[in-house]
């Protein structure tokens, strides 16, 4: 048994204990952060099928409203979609007639078939962002295949990139990211840049060309690197100020549901060694310091930068 | 007086039979207000998608620990506040370390001053606690920019302080409530 004094003594080192404790947290998350966000994953894995207790009601009201905001606007309701059901036979019809001709044009260059790339379809479990990121949680399920670097995508556009993945759960780093860089192209101008997320709705472009400023409302799309392919629809180009142009998503970043993991390889890219390659022969040390060996040359003239003065 | 002795008609000489389940209600009394932040920190965590739920989790951490370290220590020893730092962590993914620091160092400050804090008006208590929640909310802008390299704007962090600060006297009147009545462990 401990005497007064002491556990006097005990009770005043509690809290310094506890502090220093803290500091090494601290000190632990700028070292070796993910071995932190690893635990944080774990304790996410536990508690998904309680997160999807919690939201279900939330669900339920939301589904219920949407109902009731259906049903008393009905005839307005017909009317848009008979519109927009016309609008989109129209469409359907020119991507079929697209897809026939790219489908002839393909074969006449003999085109590579690209590979169908692996995906998962995953459920929002949190939103993961706190005051400083953004990112989401998926719950991808058991027996994934899912790999750091893989893209996710809404059903409009890019989303992001998986930066975590536990053993039913995935974190993905969102575009709008603070920490999120994507290499785009722009869909008229052709030019490349860097879409920098700046934990706003709207990342911003930057290392663009300065003579191929990016165009108000031109598309932008991935350019092809590592794991991301070439293509996937990003959004589009606005000028929020002067100087100053930025990426309006087309993906949805703040009600996120439904989320596709696409697997598209990252060995692919692989540039072949070139063949044929030989080694260049060292020059000698002082080629031209002594006479020409070509005698029968008439004397050409000093050629310039060569210091003949 | 201190605040914590604050239902003295209850400390007469005729004490209740402490019985198992008194002493079970006692410590869930004792708990609620640790209890309180873990559930919290749990719900807020939950995909709800509401406007600032990172910034209420750390909020509602705050508050809750600066209150009953002034008002009820007992209720609110540094151990609990060290474990409730940790589920708060866990459970939010700020930069580790900056949630369970800014707690601790919180609750050192209102267990250290609660005599004064005690006789002190409600709304001299308010702005101490609003001076400590912008330091706190600093002090997590700091370390995510260290950990960025990067100046990164400190609107969320603002957000975050007059978010904290902005609750507090609801909870500070829930508190009050819950000191006399369900958090009340004289009264098991």
């Amino acid at each position: 048994m401990l005497s007064i004094h002491a556990r006097q003594v005990l009770a005043k080192a509690v809290l310094p204990i506890l502090i220093l404790l803290a500091v090494g947290l601290v000190l632990l998350g700028l070292v070796r952060r993910p071995s932190v966000d690893g635990v944080r994953l774990m304790a996410t894995d536990f508690m998904a099928p309680a997160y999807h207790g919690l939201v279900w009601p939330q669900e339920r009201v939301k589904v219920w409203l949407t109902d009731l905001r259906g049903a008393t606007d009905l005839a307005k309701e017909n009317a848009r979609l008979r519109d927009e059901n016309r609008a989109l036979r129209h469409w359907y019809d020119v991507a079929v007639a697209l897809a026939a001709e790219n489908g002839r044009l393909k074969k006449s260059l003999h085109w590579i078939p690209e590979t169908v790339p692996q995906y998962v379809t995953g459920r929002v479990t949190r939103d993961d962002g706190g005051p400083y990121s953004r990112a989401v949680l998926l719950d991808v399920g058991s027996g994934h295949d899912v790999r750091i670097g893989d893209v996710a995508l809404d059903a409009a556009g890019l989303l992001g990139r998986v930066t975590e993945v536990g053993p039913h759960t995935v974190r993905v780093l969102m575009i709008n990211d603070d920490a999120s860089r994507i290499p785009v192209t722009l869909g008229s101008s052709h030019g490349d840049a860097i879409m920098a997320g700046d934990d706003t709705a709207s990342p911003r472009l930057i290392f663009y060309p300065q003579d191929h400023h990016p165009v108000e409302g031109e598309r932008v799309e991935t350019r092809g690197q590592s794991t991301m392919p070439a293509g996937l629809p990003v959004g589009t180009v606005h000028y929020s100020a002067p100087n100053r142009p930025v990426v309006v998503p087309d993906a949805d970043l703040d009600r996120l549901d439904i989320v596709r993991v696409f697997d598209y390889g990252d060995d692919d890219s692989q540039a072949p060694d070139a063949p044929g390659r030989v080694r260049v022969k060292k020059l000698p040390q002082n080629p031209l310091t002594g006479p020409l060996p070509f005698s029968w040359l008439p004397n050409l003239p000093d050629m310039p930068g060569r210091g003949g003065q | 007086m201190v605040a914590e002795n604050s239902t003295p008609h209850l400390h007469s000489a005729v004490e209740p039979k402490q019985t198992f389940r008194r002493a079970l209600d006692m410590a869930a009394r004792a708990a609620m207000p640790s209890l309180f932040i873990v559930f919290s920190a749990i719900l807020l965590s939950a995909p709800f998608g509401i406007p600032g739920q990172a910034q209420l989790q750390f909020g509602i951490a705050m508050c809750t620990v600066w209150f009953w370290a002034y008002s009820r220590p007992r209720s609110m020893p540094a151990l609990a506040v060290f474990l409730c730092g940790l589920v708060v962590e866990i459970f939010s993914f700020g930069p580790p370390g900056t949630v369970l620091l800014s707690l601790l160092v919180i609750y050192g400050v209102a267990h250290h001053w609660r005599y004064g804090l005690s006789r002190l008006g409600f709304i001299a208590g308010w702005l101490i606690f609003s001076v400590f929640a912008a330091l706190a909310s600093f002090f997590q802008w700091a370390l995510v920019c260290l950990h960025a390299v990067a100046l990164l704007s400190p609107a969320p962090g603002l957000f975050q302080a007059a978010l904290t600060i902005g609750i507090y006297p609801s909870l500070t009147a829930l508190f009050v409530w819950g000191r006399r009545t369900f958090a009340n462990p004289d009264q098991a």
